[in-house]
């Protein structure tokens, strides 16, 4: 199936778009205002193929923000009864890139490996992805080939090189070849298409110069080095608390749980709700005691967490370099600086 | 992997006695399905509209207390145990669990046990002190150590008095903080009550559980008078939302607490960063 690339007019992604509509709920990136946003797209909606990434990552379709657990009512004998929330239709995400990807990959692995979630793994197996690939970084924090995670194809069901003109889509799995089918695709890329992709993958990487200099299987080592709170303090010093990295990165999984009560308070919802690391009191108990009380400890959680902790129980390092975490850092911590850091110390 | 959910289930309250005017005893209904837990796991506490927490098992069902009952002893100090510490005997508690691994206790046997318990970390070790007189000719010496910071505070004090009563089966040592006349106990930090215990270094296993300032002194004093590494345990309490290994609030250096702890031997755990 690897080498099944087909050809898809631009014009014809609208077919796309309404033929997944019939079993997905179908998400893109489209531009709103200075930003690009994952949408809710319909045919004839401008999808932007050159959008240079989200400030959300993709995660928030497979964990939501904020998402009800259960909801309860006090039932006629006092006693509060519970009932989790049916199903919702599934989501095609089209044109992810291969930071994303590969940040889906991490999601799927630390579901894996941890006791499995009721709702995300199921998520993960139900959507449809459609992958894009990247000709210039997305953002100047952006150091995606150092991670690894730019020429990440798995796990899209089609995949996209928007080579000008037609769009050259890669068939990965069955449901992606019957997808194309029935937008009537499966137009065989000319040797000619064939060519001009070749020649721009080849010379990608000029487009994105190398930033770490080492390779990321090797941070864990040279984190373990690290580990002094003083390496950490004068970055620290910078950060605000404001937790802004952790909400914005793909691969991030904490959540905190609390209830939303009527007025009444005779029934409600429980739900969970996006939180991280870094944000004050993650990381306090009963009683006032924190066991990572300072913003130096805190920090450099969030990076061996990405660099070491997660390679080492997931098999996947969990920072894709996406760039996001910098790029919205209101004082500019930079991972890749720090990875960099860490990397070039004897 | 099986798929969970965090629907709790409806447990009735059977008893409840306060020990003092924030610590309260609760005597509850077991969930129905598979609640089988060993000592040193937990279990989560709802009341819908309010909150959830982690809570100890002070007792095990049929260890000490009925079949398909369990105990707690919850402390007020925020928004839900507020509400919980005024429950009365009949109300209901919203509870999931057991959560937390499951330690064997076969590899405790033949060996000797200190169990030290500052404060409110008497509730979990009282099960295993249960679990331990339970199988009496199966350990070797037993001291159980309790720290309080007033005599106000000393918890179980029905359970000290018998378990004090049962000198050839358990040793009882207590300390308080300080004391206001009428108490004619010892006044002191915990640490001092290992002063003069006779232990044999191999043959012995300590239990720990406590606020977190207890742990770097004991475990110093407890590693200076021989014991292995292997044979300390700690209970470590974090922040906890799930109990399943997936929020993340309860992370020390990756290792998730909620499901690979709370129970750990200072061997597992000493060389991660933060924990005591
Ligand atoms: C494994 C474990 C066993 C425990 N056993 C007992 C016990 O046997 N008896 C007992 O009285 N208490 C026990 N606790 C502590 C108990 O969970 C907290 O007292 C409870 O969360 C406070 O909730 P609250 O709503 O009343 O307080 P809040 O108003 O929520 O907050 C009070 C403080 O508790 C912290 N906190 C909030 N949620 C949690 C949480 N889920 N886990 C830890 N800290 C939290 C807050 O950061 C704050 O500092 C245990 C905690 C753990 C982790
Ligand atoms: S975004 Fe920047 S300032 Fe905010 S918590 Fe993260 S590192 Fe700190
Ligand atoms: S740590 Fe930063 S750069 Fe790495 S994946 Fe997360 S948001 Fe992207
Ligand atoms: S309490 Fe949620 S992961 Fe441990």
């Amino acid at each position: 199936m690897d080498n099944e690339i087909y050809r898809l007019p631009r014009e014809r992604l609208d077919s796309l778009i309404e033929r997944l509509a019939r079993d997905y709920r179908v998400v893109g990136p489209v531009k709103q205002g200075a930003t690009w946003m994952w949408t809710d797209v319909r045919p004839g909606m401008p999808l932007a193929l050159d959008y240079p990434t989200t400030m959300l990552p993709p995660r928030q379709f497979f964990a939501p923000m904020r998402e009800t657990l259960f909801r309860y009512h006090r039932g006629d004998d006092g006693r509060f009864a519970f009932e989790e929330p049916a199903g919702e239709r599934p989501f095609a995400l089209l044109g992810v890139h291969g930071c994303d990807l590969t940040a889906l990959r991490v999601l799927r692995a630390f579901h894996e490996s941890s006791c499995r979630d009721r709702l995300v793994p199921g998520r993960l197996d139900r959507s449809f992805v459609m992958g894009l690939a990247c000709w210039t970084p997305c953002l100047p924090e952006s150091f995606c080939r150092d991670m690894g995670s730019l020429e990440s194809e798995s796990p899209a069901s089609l995949y996209v090189w928007d080579i000008g003109g037609v769009l050259l889509v890669k068939v990965q799995t069955a449901r992606g070849r019957e997808i194309m089918r029935d937008v009537g695709a499966l137009d065989a890329a000319t040797p000619d298409e064939l060519v001009a992709l070749r020649k721009r993958l080849r010379t990608r990487p000029e487009a994105f110069p190398a930033q770490l200099q080492f390779a990321p299987e090797k941070l864990a080592t040279s984190l373990k080095a690290a580990e002094s709170d003083i390496l950490w303090e004068a970055t620290a010093d910078r950060c605000l608390s404001c937790g802004r990295c952790n909400l914005v990165c793909p691969t991030c999984t904490c959540f905190d749980v609390g209830d939303q009560a009527s007025l009444s308070g005779g029934d409600g919802t429980r739900t969970r709700s996006w939180t991280g690391c870094q944000v004050p009191g993650f990381s306090r108990v009963a009683g006032g005691h924190d066991f990572r009380p300072g913003r130096a400890q805190q920090l450099r959680y969030r990076i061996f967490r990405k660099g070491k902790y997660m390679p080492e129980r997931y098999g996947m390092v969990g920072c894709t370099g996406c760039g996001r975490c910098a790029t919205h850092c209101p004082t500019h911590i930079s991972i890749r600086e720090i990875f960099l850091q860490v990397g070039r110390a004897p | 992997m099986p798929q969970v959910s965090m629907i709790p289930e409806a447990c009735r309250i059977l008893a409840v006695t306060p020990h003092n005017s924030r610590d309260i005893h609760f005597v509850v209904e077991a969930p129905k399905q598979g609640f089988t837990p060993e000592p040193g796991q937990f279990v989560m506490v709802s009341l819908p509209g309010i909150g959830e927490a982690p809570f100890s098992l002070a007792a095990l069902p049929g260890e000490g207390t009925a079949e398909g009952t369990f105990e707690m002893l919850i402390r007020r100090i925020g928004r839900l145990t507020n509400l919980i510490t005024q429950l009365k005997a009949g109300d209901v508690l919203y509870v999931r669990g057991p959560y937390g691994r499951r330690v064997e206790w076969d590899q405790f046997e033949e060996s000797n046990l200190i169990l030290l318990a500052g404060g409110l970390g008497l509730a979990p070790l009282r099960s295993f002190v249960r679990r331990a007189l339970g199988r009496r000719d199966r350990f070797g010496r037993i001291d159980l150590l309790v720290g309080a910071r007033s005599p106000d505070e000393l918890l179980f004090r029905t359970d000290l008095l018998v378990w004090a009563s049962r000198q050839d089966d358990v040793h009882v040592h207590l300390t308080v903080d300080a004391a206001r006349e009428g108490w004619d106990g010892r006044i002191g930090v915990i640490t001092s009550l290992l002063d003069g215990l006779a232990v044999d270094t191999a043959g012995t296993t300590a239990f720990l559980c406590g606020p977190p300032v207890m742990y770097r002194h004991c475990l110093r004093r407890l590693l200076a008078m021989g014991l292995y590494e292997h044979n300390l345990w700690l209970t470590l309490e974090r922040r906890m939302k799930c109990g399943l290994g997936l929020c993340g609030n309860c992370q020390v250096d990756g290792h998730y607490l909620c499901s690979e702890g709370p129970l750990v031997s200072y061997r597992e755990v000493r060389h991660l960063r933060d924990v005591v």
